[in-house]
């Protein structure tokens, strides 16, 4: 090989490791028996896993997270299907404006965003409460939705809905027997980045948690923060592991749609 | 057998685009059962007007009926009219039945009767085996065969066509005339045919509409057209002509070049015959015939397409007279 493939090779492997490197760390970490974050742990055993599954704020918060971030997932589903199709199909004025509104939860920071809804929200009585949790999860989240399924819409060939209407379908059996199907794979993207952004969110979670609610990236956050809990490591190996799942069954999935076809 | 075929009418409309002014006041009238073809070069307002009468197009004015029915208003999925597209619009998720299936299901049939017609539909395009079938896996005729099915499947009164015809090659494009044709003459549904080729609109149609920017210049049987044009426009647009000085100066004499017969000079010709002295420029061999092109001594020149035994065959540079007989030419205003 000549030499300047050997370099870019050399390039690949050392990104590629910096960026799993912290897997490398976690996971042996969480398999320590010190009650300290230890590395490399000099002893091994399962007590942090065994911690998760019997100490209460650690699975109150992890069911919370799921039951926040599935209602997010299909709240921004529908919010962000609905704006993506004014964004895209839409004839009205200042259509570039909406565009940036419905943006914009992306582009300011999240610090800002959470401060601002904790002076509200605490007037409101939202604070740790679940629907708090979802209603800013779910701006945070929709602008990815719409990115996912704008993009689909835009190469969406709209002769086919003519098609159908010409055939007897009205505008909405339109789009639910033929627009929909044929998205139907970008909204499933959408939907992971949105269960995603909210399972994963920290920082306007922070402001939200309190002893009544909190999240499971928040309790993690002040598992570390407050007592340094190795069951922080025991945690984030799960979660690996069920990424490491879900890509990999989506990966199949595809696979065995393209033997299909 | 006419007795399912609607009428349409298409009363003085007009579509502008900003500026562009794509149809320009257009009245047509379709008889039931009808082989209506709306003609026309690119950008002629076929397909303007096809989807004016569809739906998807609104009219800047007139109206238009189905039935004396005034349809003007109504958005396509109320209209009843089935529809092909030229580039088939297959819905790529369903299997080749479902697709013929669709418009059914939106009329709320069901079960048997549902299976039934979808059946009987993909076996008049003669498609049955392939019911199954993604269309994708099917090559461009059969899924125009499909599109077809899928726009009869639900009975229409009216069937409107957009160059159907047009991505498929010359061949298949042959075959597929003479099946839409065949299913015009079972059917006895009224069609509105879109082409832009000359040769597919004579040999389908009952009647034909040619547009030219716009607007219709002539509508009448192909006969009508090919024989009896209404302007110098139509004369050109079908066919081969010949379009020759008149007597004055705002009409041409037109005579097709099958009717052009040549012979040596000094040869005696059939009395009334009118005759020009000329001189071969160009002989083209075509397997049913040859193309002659001959110039005038009286200026310009003329093509007649002749049989290949002729004796002598006519070469380039020989002097020869071109004739034809009084009822073989008639007068278009220029
Ligand atoms: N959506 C549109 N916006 C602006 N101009 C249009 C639009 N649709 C059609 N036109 C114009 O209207 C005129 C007629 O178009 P139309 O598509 O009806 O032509 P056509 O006869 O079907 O041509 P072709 O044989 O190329 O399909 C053209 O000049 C075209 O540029
Ligand atoms: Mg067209």
């Amino acid at each position: 090989m000549r030499p300047a493939r050997v370099a870019l090779w050399a390039l690949a492997a050392l990104t590629a490791l910096y960026l799993v490197l912290p897997v490398f760390v976690v996971v042996p970490m969480s398999f320590s028996d010190s009650a300290f974050l230890e590395f490399p742990p000099q002893e091994w055993s399962l007590r942090w896993y065994e911690n998760f599954f019997t100490d209460l704020t650690w699975l109150d918060s992890t069911i919370a997270s799921l039951q926040i971030a599935v209602q997010v997932t299909l709240l921004s589903l529908v919010l962000g299907t609905a704006a993506a199709l004014g964004m895209v199909r839409g004839r009205y004025p200042l259509r570039a404006l909406v565009s940036g509104l419905v943006m914009a939860p992306v582009l300011v920071p999240y610090v800002i965003v959470g401060l601002a809804v904790y002076a509200v929200f605490l007037q409101l009585g939202l604070t740790e409460t679940a629907l708090g949790f979802v209603l800013v999860h779910t701006a945070l989240a929709v602008p990815y939705v719409v990115i996912t399924v704008s993009s689909a819409l835009m190469s969406f060939d709209r002769r086919l809905e003519h098609a159908a209407m010409g055939l007897g379908a009205g505008p909405v059996t339109t789009f639910a027997t033929v627009t929909l199907p044929l998205i139907a794979p970008s909204l499933a993207g959408g939907a992971v980045f949105a269960f995603v952004t909210s399972f994963d969110e920290v920082v306007t979670s922070v402001f939200l948690s309190g002893p009544d609610l909190t999240t499971l990236p928040v309790q993690m956050w002040s598992g570390v923060r407050v007592q340094i809990d190795p069951t922080v490591a025991a945690v984030s190996s799960m979660l690996l592991l069920v990424t490491l799942s879900l890509f990999a069954g989506a990966g199949v999935a595809r696979l065995v749609r393209r033997r299909k076809a | 057998m006419n007795e399912t075929g609607g009428s349409v009418d298409v009363l003085g409309v007009g579509k502008t685009y900003g500026q562009a002014v794509a149809l320009d006041d257009v009245t047509l009238h379709v008889e039931p059962g009808e082989f209506m073809t709306l003609l026309g070069s690119s950008g002629s307002g076929k397909s303007t007007l096809l989807n004016v009468v569809a739906g998807f197009t609104r009219p800047t004015s007139g109206s238009v009926t189905v039935d004396g029915r005034d349809i003007t208003h109504d958005p396509p999925y109320k209209r009843d009219l089935g529809m092909v597209f030229q580039h088939y619009a297959l819905f790529p998720h369903m299997s080749v039945a479902e697709n013929v299936a669709f418009p059914l299901r939106r009329r709320r049939v069901r079960g048997a009767e549902l299976t039934r017609r979808v059946d009987e539909a993909l076996d008049v395009v003669e498609l049955g085996g392939l019911r199954d079938r993604r269309p994708a896996q099917l090559s461009g005729g059969q899924q125009q065969r499909v599109a077809l099915a899928r726009a009869i499947v639900f009975r229409p009164r009216v069937l409107l066509m957009d160059e159907p015809l047009g991505a498929l090659d010359k061949r298949l494009r042959e075959q597929l005339q003479l099946e839409i044709k065949r299913l015009h003459t079972e059917l006895g549904i009224t069609f509105v045919f879109v082409t832009h080729d000359q040769d597919e609109a004579l040999t389908m149609s009952d009647r034909i509409a040619l547009l030219r920017d716009g607007r219709v210049v002539q509508v009448g049987t192909p006969a009508d057209l090919y024989d009896r044009p209404a302007s110098r426009y139509v004369a050109e647009f079908l066919g081969e002509s010949n379009l020759l000085p008149a007597a004055n100066d705002s009409e041409a004499l037109l005579v097709r070049p099958q009717d052009v017969r040549l012979s040596r000079p000094g040869a005696d010709l059939p009395a009334g015959d009118h005759a020009h002295d000329g001189k071969v420029t160009e002989v083209i061999y075509l397997g049913s015939g040859l193309r002659v092109e001959v110039e005038l001594r009286s200026g310009g020149r003329l093509i007649a397409r002749t049989g290949t035994r002729l004796d002598p065959v006519p070469r380039p540079d020989d002097e020869v007279v071109v004739h034809w007989r009084q009822q073989d030419c008639v007068t278009v205003p220029a």
